[in-house]
C-alpha cells in the first residue's frame, strides 16, 4: 500500500510545516524582546517516511550570557559610585561659582582684609562676619548633603535587597518549571527565557556564579562564594539605618547569614549595584566627611584665641568659630566626626544674633577679658586681624584618614579636597562609561547570536508556504491517482 | 539552527543608542560653545580642579588686597596733602615771626596769625577719611586734637596757664608780665614750657592720638605703616610754636623778652619744618610701595588669569567645530535609521 504510505508522509509534512510555521510566528512576535532568544524547531524522519517536530530548542550561548551578567554587574557599581560622586559635587560647584569651602574660606580672608584695612568701619565688620556665618553654614549644608547621599544609599541598598529576593522567589518557580519539564521533555524555552531575564536582574544588584546540573536545575552564587539560590532561595537581609549622622555607621548585608558588603568577611562581594552602593555609604562619602570635619576643625584652629595676660596661664580657646565641645579646643590632627555638621559662628560675634562683630578685630569673642587683644579699645587697631589673616595662612597638620593633605593651609586643604572629590568623580565617570560601553558590547553579541532576525524567520516562512504547497500538492496527486484507480476498478 | 548574526532588535537599539549618545554630546558642545568654558569643569580636569579652586583664591586675594590698597593710598594722598597744608602753614608762619622781629608788624598781629596757625594745625590733623582719623594712630575712631581755645579752658590751655603761674606767680593775662625778663623768659620757654610738649603731657593733656600706626598689608608679604599720627615730634614743636605766641601775651610782654620769645618760636618752628619734611619723606616711600605692590599684583593678577583660562576655557573654535561635526553625525543617524527602517524582506516578497 504505497500510495497510502506516501499520503501518511505527505499529512505528517503539513502538520510539521504547521508547527514549524508557530515556531516562526512567535519568533516573529517577540522579535522586539531583546531578553527573548530565537526558538528553533527540531525536526525528525519517522521510520517508513514521514517527518514529526522532535523538539524546540533556543539559540543560546551561555559564555556570551555570563559575560553579559558580570558586565552588568560592573556597570550596575560604577554607575551607582558616578551617581554618588556627582550629588556629592553639589557641595562644591563649579570653580568659577565660588561656592565651595575652598572659595568661602578665601572670601573670608578678603573680608578680613578689608576689614583690616578699615578696622573702625562696622559694616566691613559686619560683612566679615557674614562671609564667617557663610562659611559655617556651608560646612553644615555639605555635612547634611553627605548624610543625605549615605540615607539615600542605605535606602537604595534596602529596595536592592527587596527586589533581589522578589527576584529569588520568582527564579525558584521558574526554575522548578524548567526542571520538571526538562524531564518530561516539554518545551521549556520560555521559561529558560526567563531565567535569563531574572539572572539580568539579579546581576544588576550584585555580582552572580551560576552553575547548570542536571535537569537544566540552576544554583546561583555571589561573586564572592556565597550561595543565593540552590534549591532554595536563601534570605538575603539588610537591617536599613533610616538616619544617618557623620557617627552612623551603616550595617552589612548578609546572604544565607553570611555578610557580603562592608570591610569584614571573607565573602565580600565584588561588584553589582549593592557593592558601589555600599562604597558610597560605607567609604565614599565617610571619606568626604572627615575631610569637611577637618576643614571645620582647621577654621576652629585658625580662629583660635589664646591667652593675652603679660603671663599666659589658659589655654587657647575656639574664637570666631565654635562649635558644641567649647571651650575646649579640638585635639589637634585628628578629626572629630560631624564637626563640619555642629560648626558655627560664635554668637556673641555675630549681629544677627545680638552678638558684636568689633569683637573680631579686638579679640575676647569667647567672652573672657583675659583673651581680648586690643584692651584699649582702638578703633583703628588691626593687629588681631592681621594675626588671624596669618593664622589661615599657616600651614596646620590635618588626620591622614581624610586621605589628603597632612600639612596645608585650611584653604589649601579645601581646595586638595575639592581635588580629591573631582578626581574620584572624574574616575568613577570614566569608568562607568567604560563598563556600560562593556555592557552594551556584550548584550550586543548576545543579542546578535541568540536574538530573532525577522529576515531569517521570513525566507524560513517562504520555504515552509513551499514546502506547506508541496505536500498539498502531493495529497491531491496521490487523490487523483487513486481516483484513477477506483475508476479502472469500477 | 541559527544561520544569521544579527538580530533584529540590536540593529534598531544600536542607532538609538548611539542618537542618544550623540545628543548628549551635542548639549555639551553646545553650552560650551556659549560659556566657553567646559561643560563640567570637576569632570573634565578631575584633580586639577584643586588647582583651579587654589587660582581662584589666589586670585580674589589679590585683588582684595588691590581694591585694600586704594584705601590705603587715598589715606595716604590725604594724609601727604594735610602734611603739605602743615607745611605750609608753618613756613607762612616762619615768615610772619622774621616780620615781627624786626618791627614790620605788632605783636598784637603776629599773636592773632599764631593763634590762626594753632587753629589750622588742629583742623589738618583732625582730617578724617571713611570714618577714620588720619592722624590718629590706631585710635582711629577718635578725633586727635580738641580746640586749643574754648570755655572752659581745654586741659591744653590750663596746663600752660599753671606752668606759667608757677614760674612768675601771675597768670599770661597779668599786667606784672611787663617785668619779665629775659632770661626768665628763655628759662621758661627752654624748662617747663617745652616740658608741656614732650611726650607724656602732650598725650595727657594735647593729643588723644595713639602713638602707634595704623599698619596694612600691602601684598601677600608686605606690611607698611599706612599713617603717621598726631604725637610726632614735628605737631608737638608747631604746637609749642603757635601756643608760645598765641597765648603768652606777647603784646605786654617786655621788648627784649618779646624778640627771646620770637627767636624762640622762630628756631622751633624751623626745626619742626625739618621734621615735617621727613614724615612726608616717610609717607612719599609708603606711597610708593604701595604703588609697586599694585604693580607687583596686576601682574600675578593676569598670570593667575591666564592660567585659569588654560585650565577651565574651551577653545570656541574646536567647540563650534565639534557642534557642527555632532549635528552631522546626528543627521547621518537619523537618516540610516530612516533607511533602516524600510530595509525588511517584507517590502521585497511579492505579495499574492
Amino acid at each position: 500500500m504505497t500510495l497510502s504510505i506516501g499520503l501518511q508522509a505527505a499529512l505528517s509534512g503539513l502538520s510539521t510545516t504547521a508547527e514549524q510555521t508557530s515556531v516562526a510566528s512567535r519568533n516573529v512576535a517577540r522579535a522586539g524582546d531583546p531578553n527573548a532568544s530565537r526558538k528553533i524547531a527540531n525536526l525528525v524522519s519517522l521510520p517508513g517516511g514521514g517527518v514529526r517536530l522532535a523538539t524546540v530548542t533556543r539559540a543560546s550561548n551561555a559564555a556570551l550570557l555570563d559575560k553579559m551578567l558580570g558586565a552588568t554587574s560592573d556597570a550596575g557599581t560604577q554607575r551607582v559610585i558616578a551617581q554618588a560622586l556627582d550629588q556629592l559635587d553639589q557641595t562644591n560647584a563649579d570653580p568659577e561659582l565660588d561656592a565651595s569651602p575652598a572659595a568661602l574660606i578665601a572670601k573670608l580672608a578678603d573680608a578680613i582684609q578689608t576689614y583690616a584695612t578699615a578696622p573702625q568701619n562696622s559694616t566691613a565688620a559686619r560683612s566679615a562676619v557674614n562671609a564667617a556665618v557663610d562659611l559655617a553654614q556651608a560646612l553644615n549644608d555639605a555635612t547634611r548633603v553627605v548624610q543625605q547621599v549615605r540615607a539615600q544609599a542605605d535606602a537604595d541598598m534596602a529596595a536592592g535587597v527587596g527586589e533581589i529576593n522578589a527576584l529569588l522567589t520568582r527564579f525558584q518557580t521558574v526554575n522548578a518549571e524548567i526542571v520538571n519539564g526538562t524531564r518530561a521533555g516539554s518545551d521549556v524555552t520560555d521559561y529558560l527565557d526567563q531565567r535569563d531575564q531574572i539572572l539580568a536582574g539579579l546581576s544588576e544588584q550584585v555580582g552572580v556564579r551560576t552553575i547548570t546540573r542536571a535537569d537544566n536545575d540552576m544554583a546561583i552564587y555571589t561573586d564572592g562564594g556565597v550561595t543565593l539560590f540552590d534549591g532554595g532561595a536563601r534570605a538575603v537581609t539588610l537591617a536599613a539605618t533610616p538616619i544617618y549622622t557623620a557617627a552612623t555607621t551603616g550595617n552589612a548585608v548578609y546572604v544565607d547569614g553570611v555578610p557580603v558588603t562592608g570591610n569584614a568577611g571573607t565573602m565580600l562581594s565584588g561588584s553589582g549595584r549593592l557593592t558601589g552602593l555600599a562604597a558610597v555609604r560605607d567609604s565614599i562619602t565617610v571619606t568626604y566627611q572627615t575631610q569637611l570635619d577637618e576643614v571645620a576643625r582647621g577654621l576652629i584652629g585658625a580662629f583660635a584665641e589664646s591667652d593675652q595676660s603679660a603671663v599666659p596661664s589658659l589655654p587657647d580657646v575656639p574664637g570666631l568659630f565654635t562649635y558644641a565641645g567649647a571651650p575646649a579646643m579640638p585635639a589637634s590632627a585628628s578629626v572629630l566626626t560631624g564637626l563640619a555638621g555642629s560648626i558655627r559662628v560664635n554668637p556673641s560675634v555675630d549681629p544677627a544674633q545680638g552678638g558684636d562683630a568689633n569683637l573680631l578685630r579686638d579679640g575676647g569673642i569667647s567672652g573672657n577679658p583675659a583673651y581680648v587683644s586690643n584692651s584699649s579699645g582702638a578703633g583703628g587697631y588691626s593687629d588681631r586681624l592681621q594675626q588671624l589673616l596669618d593664622g589661615l595662612g599657616a600651614n596646620q597638620a590635618f588626620d591622614a584618614t581624610a586621605q589628603v593633605a597632612t600639612s596645608a593651609t585650611v584653604a589649601g586643604f579645601a581646595a586638595s579636597s575639592v581635588a580629591w572629590l573631582q578626581s574620584a568623580r572624574q574616575s568613577a565617570s570614566n569608568e562607568a562609561d567604560y563598563r556600560d560601553t562593556l555592557l552594551q558590547r556584550s548584550s550586543d553579541a548576545l543579542s546578535k547570536e541568540t536574538g530573532v532576525s525577522l529576515d531569517e524567520e521570513m525566507t524560513l516562512l517562504l520555504e515552509l508556504e513551499r514546502s506547506y504547497q508541496a505536500s498539498s500538492r502531493l495529497i491531491t496527486t496521490i487523490d487523483n491517482m487513486l481516483s484513477a484507480l477506483l475508476a479502472a476498478v469500477r | 539552527m541559527k544561520t544569521s548574526f544579527i538580530a533584529t532588535s540590536s540593529i534598531s537599539s544600536a542607532s538609538r543608542l548611539s542618537i542618544m549618545k550623540l545628543q548628549a554630546k551635542l548639549a555639551e558642545a553646545q553650552q560650551e560653545v556659549v560659556s566657553g568654558r567646559h561643560a563640567d569643569v570637576g569632570l573634565k580636569l578631575g584633580y586639577q580642579t584643586g588647582q583651579s579652586v587654589t587660582l581662584r583664591q589666589e586670585l580674589t586675594r589679590l585683588q582684595t588686597i588691590t581694591d585694600t590698597n586704594g584705601l590705603v593710598s587715598m589715606r595716604l594722598d590725604a594724609s601727604q596733602a594735610a602734611l603739605e597744608g602743615i607745611a605750609d602753614g608753618a613756613q607762612t608762619f616762619l615768615n610772619q615771626l622774621l616780620a615781627a622781629r624786626d618791627g614790620s608788624s605788632g605783636p598784637g598781629v603776629v599773636a592773632v596769625q599764631a593763634e590762626a596757625g594753632l587753629a589750622t594745625l588742629t583742623d589738618a590733623l583732625n582730617t578724617s577719611i571713611d570714618g577714620a582719623h588720619l592722624f590718629a594712630g590706631i585710635n582711629a575712631d577718635v578725633k586727635p586734637l580738641g580746640a586749643y581755645f574754648q570755655s572752659p579752658p581745654s586741659a591744653a590751655q590750663t596746663a600752660v596757664t599753671g606752668a606759667f603761674q608757677s614760674a612768675f606767680g601771675m597768670t599770661p593775662s597779668d599786667p606784672g608780665v611787663a617785668d619779665i625778663g629775659v632770661a626768665d623768659m628763655q628759662a621758661f620757654l627752654q624748662g617747663a614750657f617745652a616740658g608741656l610738649f614732650d611726650e607724656a603731657a602732650w598725650s595727657a593733656s594735647w593729643s588723644s592720638a595713639s602713638d602707634q600706626n595704623v599698619r596694612n598689608r600691602i601684598s601677600s608679604s608686605e606690611m607698611i605703616d599706612a599713617s603717621t599720627n598726631a604725637n610726632e615730634q614735628a605737631f608737638r614743636k608747631l604746637a609749642s610754636a603757635y601756643t608760645m605766641v598765641a597765648d603768652l601775651n606777647v603784646e605786654a610782654l617786655p621788648g627784649g623778652t618779646y624778640k627771646a620769645l620770637i627767636d624762640e618760636a622762630a628756631q622751633i618752628v624751623s626745626n619742626a619744618i625739618q621734621d615735617l619734611t621727613a614724615l612726608q619723606a616717610g609717607l612719599g616711600t609708603a606711597q610708593e610701595r604701595v604703588a609697586n605692590a599694585n604693580d607687583h599684583m596686576a601682574i600675578q593678577i593676569s598670570v593667575i588669569t591666564t592660567h585659569i583660562g588654560a585650565l577651565e576655557a574651551v577653545d570656541p573654535a574646536e567647540a563650534s567645530t565639534r557642534v557642527a561635526q555632532l549635528l552631522t553625525q546626528i543627521e547621518t543617524a537619523y537618516a540610516m535609521t530612516a533607511r533602516l527602517q524600510q530595509l525588511s524582506l517584507l517590502n521585497y516578497l511579492p505579495v499574492k
